[in-house]
C-alpha cells in the first residue's frame, strides 16, 4: 500500500511508480513526475538553505504557466505554506494579503513584472523574488539557479498531516480578504475522496483551467497526480477566447475536465464545438454556480460520450458534494447538488440552530475531512463560521457554516436554494432573490441574469434585474417582467429591467452581483 | 495601425499605467488587458480597419500579441485586396 500522508508524498510516489508520464503541460511546455520531483526537491532545498521554516508563507504571484506546478511542490516539500495571489487582482488587494500573512519571499514569472515593481512601490519586506524576472529593486533568483543547486547535503523536512499546506484568500463579503488555511490532510483528503468517487485513472489529461487561487485547482494540482494522470494547464488567454479553448480540449484530448458553469457555457453559446472532436471526454465536471439547466441539457446532448457531475462546496470544505446526471435534463428545473460523499456528514438547521425535518429549508452545515482549519489570523471569523455539537464535555463535533440555503428532497437529494443572505425582506415580503433569477431564466431569450437590492435606504429598496439575452439586443422588458408574473408573486417582481452586453465577473467567472449592483447604483439613483 | 491600437490600449482599456507594450508580450496573461478589454480592442480594430471579425477569427493565434493582432489584420486586408 502507498504511504501517501501528506501533498508530497503524491509526486514521489508517482516519480517512481510512472516516472516519464507527463506530470503537468502548458502548450509547448511540459514536466514529467521524476523531473518534477527532482526539480521541486532543489526547491525546497533553495529555501530551506536560505532560512524558511515549516509554517512560513510563500506567495505564488503567477499567471497560469508550468512553472506553478513547480512552485506548489517546491514550497510544500520545504515545510512551508503556499500563498497563491491572484494575479489580476488589483494591487492594493494583493498587498493586503502579503501583509496579513508575512509574505516575504514571492515565486513569480516575467509576465508578472509590472505588477511586482508596482508592489515594491509599497513599504512591504520583501526579502526575495524567485523567477525569470530581472531589473528589480529586490534580490532576484532565476530557476537555473535555483536547478544548479546540489542536493547532496539536501535533507527533507518531517511533515506532517496536519501541518499548513496552503491558505487561499477569497474576499468576503465585508470586502476585508479571509485566508482560509487548509492542511496537508485535509487538501489529500479531497484528493482521495474525488479519486473514490469518479473512475479517474493514471490515463486520464485532466484540464485545469482554474487559477491557483481558486479552490477547483485541487484536481489538478492533487487530485491528478494521485492517480497518476497528467494535468494540462488551460493558459490565460484560452480561457478568453472560446474558440481557441474548444480546439484547446479536443487537441489535447482531455478526458476529465472541471470548471466553473461559465466556461462551459462561453464554449456552447459560441458555436464552435461542432467543429472539434470532443470523443476522449469522459467526464464533465462542474461546480461554483448553479449551471443553467436549459445550457446543461444543450452541452449534454453536443457531448453524449460524457458523464456530468454537479459539485458543490465553499472553499473551506474545497468540496463536499456531488450530483452524477447520466441523462440530459427533462425539465428546466435546478440540478440537485446531490448527496455528500465519503468522510462528509451534513445538517440542515433551521431557526435556532435547530435541525429541520426533510423537505424543509435551512442553512446547510458539513462536517468532513476536508475542512479548513480555520481562517488565517481572524479567530473571530473562525469561531463564527464553525459550529460545534457537543458529544461530551470536552469533545465537540464541528461543522461549517455554509451560509448556503438547501433542503433535502423526497428521494434524498440535496437541492440548492441560494445564500442564506440572498433571502431578503422586501416591504415586509420575504424574496428569494435566486428564485426570482431563477424565473427570468425560463425565459427562451434570457442568457444570464443578476437581480439586486437597490435603494438609499431600508425604506426606499427596490428589485432591479439585470439581463444579458442570447442575442445580445434589447428584448421587450415589459413582456418579460408579464412572462414573469405567471410564477412569481406581485412583491417579487423587479420594479427595474437594465439590459446589459456582459456581467462583471469575479475572477473565478462567477456573476459579481456587488459589482452589477455598483454599476447600476450610479446609473439608477 | 499599430500605435493606434497600442494608444487605444494605453488610453482607454488597459488595467493599469505602464510605459511600453511588448510585441510579442501576452496581452491578456500579463493582464493588461481582462476579458471586457479585449471585446473593446476587437470593437476598435473592427472600426479603424474597416472589416468585422467574426467569432471564428476570435483566436489566440489572431489575438494574444500585438504582432499576431498586426499579423491578422494584414492577412485580412490583403485578403480584401486581392477579392477586389
Amino acid at each position: 500500500m502507498d504511504s501517501i500522508f501528506t501533498l508530497p508524498h503524491l509526486i514521489e510516489t508517482a516519480a517512481s511508480k510512472s516516472p516519464d508520464r507527463e506530470a503537468f503541460r502548458c502548450l509547448d511546455k511540459s514536466i514529467s513526475y521524476v523531473e518534477l520531483h527532482q526539480k521541486s526537491d532543489k526547491l525546497a532545498s533553495f529555501l530551506k538553505n536560505i532560512g524558511i521554516q515549516k509554517g512560513e508563507r510563500i506567495g505564488i504571484y503567477m499567471n497560469r504557466c508550468i512553472e506553478t506546478a513547480l512552485a506548489v511542490y517546491g514550497v510544500l516539500k520545504s515545510g512551508a505554506a503556499y500563498v497563491p495571489l491572484d494575479p489580476f487582482a488589483p494591487i492594493s488587494t494583493t498587498l493586503s494579503v502579503i501583509s496579513d500573512c508575512n509574505i516575504e519571499y514571492l515565486i513569480t514569472n516575467t509576465s508578472q513584472k509590472r505588477k511586482i515593481s508596482q508592489l515594491l512601490e509599497s513599504p512591504i519586506m520583501l526579502k526575495a523574488i524567485i523567477g525569470d524576472i530581472e531589473e528589480l529593486p529586490v534580490t532576484t533568483v532565476s530557476w537555473n539557479t535555483i536547478f544548479g543547486c546540489s542536493l547532496e547535503n539536501y535533507k527533507p523536512t518531517n511533515i506532517l498531516e496536519q501541518d499548513l499546506a496552503f491558505i487561499l484568500y477569497t474576499s468576503g463579503s465585508t470586502g476585508v480578504p479571509k485566508g482560509i488555511m487548509h492542511t496537508h490532510y485535509s487538501a489529500l483528503s479531497l484528493a482521495k475522496i474525488v479519486a473514490n468517487t469518479y473512475d479517474f485513472n493514471s490515463e486520464d489529461i485532466f484540464g485545469n483551467p482554474a487559477p491557483l487561487h481558486f479552490d477547483p485547482s485541487t484536481f489538478g494540482y492533487f487530485v491528478a497526480p494521485l492517480v497518476g494522470a497528467t494535468t494540462v494547464i488551460v493558459p490565460d488567454a484560452h480561457l478568453k477566447m472560446p474558440s481557441s479553448l474548444s480546439a484547446l480540449i479536443s487537441k489535447e484530448k482531455i478526458t476529465v475536465w472541471y470548471s466553473v458553469p461559465l466556461m462551459l457555457i462561453q464554449l456552447l453559446v459560441s458555436n464552435t464545438l461542432q467543429k472539434h472532436d470532443f470523443s476522449s471526454l469522459r467526464w464533465v465536471l462542474f461546480a461554483g454556480e448553479v449551471f443553467i439547466t436549459k445550457h446543461l441539457r444543450a452541452l449534454m446532448q453536443l457531448w453524449p460520450q460524457a458523464r456530468f457531475s454537479n459539485l458543490y462546496g465553499p472553499a473551506e470544505l474545497i468540496l463536499c458534494t456531488f450530483y452524477n446526471i447520466e441523462t440530459p435534463p427533462l425539465t428546466d428545473d435546478p440540478i440537485p447538488i446531490g448527496t455528500v460523499w465519503n468522510n462528509t456528514e451534513y445538517k440542515i438547521l433551521g431557526e435556532y440552530n435547530t435541525e429541520v425535518s426533510t423537505g424543509t429549508t435551512g442553512e446547510l452545515i458539513v462536517r468532513s475531512a476536508t475542512l479548513m482549519t480555520g481562517y488565517w489570523n481572524n479567530k473571530t471569523l473562525t469561531d463564527q463560521a464553525f459550529f460545534r455539537v457537543k458529544v461530551a464535555d470536552g469533545y465537540d463535533h464541528i461543522f461549517y457554516r455554509t451560509g448556503d440555503l438547501a433542503k433535502e428532497d423526497e428521494q434524498g437529494q440535496l437541492l440548492f436554494l441560494g445564500r442564506n443572505d440572498r433571502q431578503i425582506k422586501l416591504r415586509g415580503y420575504r424574496v428569494e432573490l435566486d428564485e426570482v433569477e431563477l424565473t427570468f431564466l425560463r425565459h427562451e431569450e434570457v442568457e444570464e441574469v443578476a437581480v439586486i437590492v437597490l435603494g438609499k435606504d431600508k425604506e426606499a429598496q427596490e428589485l432591479v434585474v439585470a439581463i444579458k439575452t442570447k442575442t445580445g439586443q434589447k428584448i421587450d422588458a415589459q413582456q418579460l417582467l408579464e412572462f414573469c408574473k405567471s410564477s412569481l408573486p406581485i412583491y417579487a417582481i423587479p420594479k427595474i429591467v437594465e439590459f446589459m452586453d456582459d456581467f462583471p465577473r469575479t475572477s473565478s467567472g462567477k456573476i459579481s452581483r456587488k459589482e452589477i449592483g455598483a454599476l447600476l447604483h450610479k446609473k439608477i439613483l | 495601425m499599430k500605435e493606434k491600437i497600442i494608444a487605444y490600449i494605453k488610453n482607454d482599456i488597459a488595467n493599469e499605467s505602464f510605459e511600453t507594450i511588448g510585441l510579442r508580450e501576452d496581452l491578456l496573461g500579463s493582464g493588461v488587458i481582462d476579458s471586457m478589454g479585449m471585446m473593446k480592442l476587437l470593437t476598435f480594430i473592427e472600426k479603424e480597419a474597416g472589416f468585422t471579425i467574426s467569432s471564428e477569427d476570435m483566436t489566440v493565434e489572431n489575438f494574444m500579441t500585438l504582432e499576431n493582432i498586426m499579423g491578422y489584420i494584414s492577412r485580412r486586408t490583403s485578403a480584401g485586396t486581392n477579392e477586389a
